[in-house]
């Protein structure tokens, strides 16, 4: 079992409060993913509920049983370190065994389970070897190895990929989600790369500045981000924003730009200056013909995708993704047009005010 | 670079070398030399060095004291390792209010020089009856070792990743194992280093062991001390007893150079 909330926590180093309100509910054998920008407090939130720092107030429950002020040792979590944190003066072996050998268990049986993880995890000829002698690939599956013999309440995972190239990234992310399969245990995991969040999670806790934004699944977060910022944190180019007014019949007219009528709308908020956004990928492009004229400075081109950047008078730069498109170059005349059912509209507080 | 400019450096660190080590090469001359030698002129350059007998005088008046000498320096040695590891420990990763100020507050008592404190602890031994004991001197060399030990301890448990110690704890650890199994084994090299220099200072300490003992207790030093009296000074056995005196410093720095150089130089480069 590993379910774990978090009621009403707060966090503050001396003066400096750096998490508030944070109320989570995360169920047995999910995998969640705490996301967001560097400083914002996911490696304290985290650590918290380890029992690694201190909580200033509210209370951490594992599984119904408040532990806030319960020692690490005693949680029954797992962690993985962005450093690994192996002990480098013992062997893989007793590196995997060693949480096993603090429990007081038989040699025979920690043999074994360490033999298992190791299977797993294809360590099997590095087990006599000293942490020092490893890749960093293969000292990443140690600290998985050490994490999975203790059959944790939950694994906790702090930026386990960071220290690794692209290739490799990819292929431990494809093993974390099938090892979460097979394990089926609750895992939290930190990252401040979005795609591991959204490829990885079955929820996404998108952290800002001391606030959870919002906690949702991956899709929700790109259908539906709760306000601008998760609209622009989420998605990959970033969203693109327009400064945007109410009109007196509930339209929305971009500044300089064209006239929306989105159906989904709040009526009720639609008021005063508002934020329209879009996702590139979901803005329509043409030589010939649109609501906005542009002309491209910069042609990104991924051969599956071209990234346009369009300097469009008035209005600024708009980021354009055009998927398999090889027709449109650098300074280049093009024409953009925003579907109103994409639109995302923000009123003055930043809030996402479509109706779904 | 021609010749002679490199041959210049070198001769320059063979003569600097020859006057630091003089002294030492003629007591141990010395040691060899009849008295009648030793004052010689001209002077007995090369002695015979199958001449013992200064060595086998010293000894058999004086081998209690050299036994008293190395169970003070062993026990000074175990007893602030024991003592300072520990703190060290607790003062780097406990936390607890004026946590900084307990640390500098302990290297101050550093600062006060040894003899300071001669006639309190002068007083104080004789109050608990324990002049001239072996545990007073262990006690004291301990004692005056704790604060330079711990700091040194401390410098080395700051140096062991902080992610390594608190993957400890979460794989299930109480402080005291994380102590024993993690940080001690981790910070091998301080220990090598403090053991060191605690070894060094009981074994050469001499004020304080003057203050102290009389008879029985009475550490190597105070021998060697003892031999230059009023009406004679006996070099022949001050420079035997001083060659047995160097030894054992010397062989326990050689078992101890690879952690202490590594010890010594740890922290001074990011890795
Ligand atoms: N021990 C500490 N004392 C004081 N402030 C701290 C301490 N640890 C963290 N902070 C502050 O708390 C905030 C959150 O830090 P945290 O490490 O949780 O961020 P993060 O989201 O993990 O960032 P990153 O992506 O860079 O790892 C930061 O502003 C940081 O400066
Ligand atoms: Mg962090």
């Amino acid at each position: 079992m590993g379910e774990i909330v978090l009621k009403d926590v707060h966090k503050a180093f001396g003066d400096v409060s750096v998490l508030r309100d944070i109320d989570l509910e995360i169920a047995d054998g999910e995998f969640v993913v705490f996301v967001g920008p560097s400083g914002c407090g996911k490696s304290t939130l985290l650590r918290m509920i380890t029992g690694l720092e201190t909580v200033t107030s509210g209370h951490v429950l594992i599984d119904g049983k408040d532990v806030t002020h319960t020692k690490p040792s005693s949680r029954g979590l797992a962690m993985v370190f962005q450093s690994y944190a192996l002990f480098p003066h013992i062997s893989v072996r007793d590196n995997i065994g060693f949480g096993l050998r603090i429990a007081g268990l038989p040699l025979a049986e920690i043999a074994d389970k360490v033999a298992k993880a190791s299977a797993i995890l294809g360590l099997d000829a590095l087990l006599d070897r000293k942490p020092r002698e490893l890749s960093g690939g293969q000292q990443q599956r140690v600290a998985i190895g050490r994490a999975i013999v203790r059959e944790p309440a939950a694994f906790l995972f702090d930026e386990p990929l960071s220290n690794l190239d692209a290739a490799l990234r990819v292929q431990m992310r494809i093993e974390l989600v099938r090892l979460h399969e097979r394990l089926a245990t609750t895992m939290i995991y930190v990252t401040h790369d979005q795609v591991e969040a959204m490829t990885m999670a079955d929820r996404i806790v998108v952290l800002e500045g001391g606030d959870v934004q919002q906690f949702a699944t991956p899709i929700e977060l790109y259908d539906r981000p709760v306000n601008k910022f998760v609209a622009g944190f989420i998605g990959s180019p970033k969203m693109n924003f327009l400064g945007a007014d109410a009109t007196a019949d509930g339209k929305v007219q971009v500044r300089n730009g064209p006239l929306l009528s989105i159906s989904d709308l709040d009526t009720a908020r639609v008021t005063g200056p508002l934020t329209v956004g879009i996702r590139p990928e979901h803005i329509t492009y043409s030589h010939d013909t649109g609501d906005l004229k542009g002309t491209i400075v910069v042609e990104e081109q991924l051969g599956s995708d071209a990234f346009l950047y369009v300097e469009v008078e008035k209005i600024g730069m708009i980021t354009v993704r055009a998927v398999g498109e090889r027709n449109f170059h650098s300074h280049q005349t093009v024409y953009l047009t925003l579907p109103p059912q994409r639109c995302h509209v923000f009123d003055q507080a930043d809030l996402r005010i479509n109706m779904n | 670079m021609n010749r002679e400019t490199k041959a210049l450096p070198l001769v320059a660190a063979v003569f600097i070398t020859f006057i630091f080590t003089a002294p030492i090469i003629w007591m141990v001359m010395a040691a060899f030399k009849t008295v009648v030698d030793i004052y010689a002129v001209p002077p007995v350059w090369v002695p015979d060095f199958t001449y013992l007998e200064n060595f086998k005088v010293l000894l058999s008046d004086n081998w209690p004291f050299l036994l008293n000498s190395l169970i003070v320096t062993v026990g000074a040695t175990v007893l602030s390792l024991a003592l300072a590891l520990p703190a060290a420990f607790g003062l780097v990763y406990f936390q607890f209010r004026s946590q900084n100020f307990l640390a500098d507050w302990i290297l101050s008592t550093r600062m006060m020089p040894p003899i300071a404190a001669a006639v309190p602890l002068y007083m104080v031994f004789n109050g608990f009856g324990m002049l001239d004991t072996i545990p007073a001197l262990i006690i004291v060399y301990a004692g005056f070792n704790l604060p330079f030990a711990i700091w040194v301890a401390m410098s080395f448990f700051r140096n062991i990743p902080r992610e390594i110690i608190e993957a400890a704890r979460v794989e299930g650890c109480s402080w005291v194992q994380t102590f024993r199994l993690v940080a001690l084994p981790l910070a091998k090299s301080g220990i090598a280093t403090v053991a060191t220099f605690v070894f060094i200072f009981a074994w050469n300490e001499l004020l304080l062991a003057l203050f102290l003992t009389t008879r029985e207790a009475r550490t190597f030093p105070v021998v060697i001390s003892s031999f230059s009296t009023v009406t004679r000074t006996y070099w022949e056995l001050i420079s035997a007893a001083t060659i047995i005196q160097i030894l054992p410093p010397v062989i326990f720095t050689i078992i101890m150079q690879r952690h202490i150089v590594s010890g010594l130089t740890m922290g001074a480069v990011k890795h």
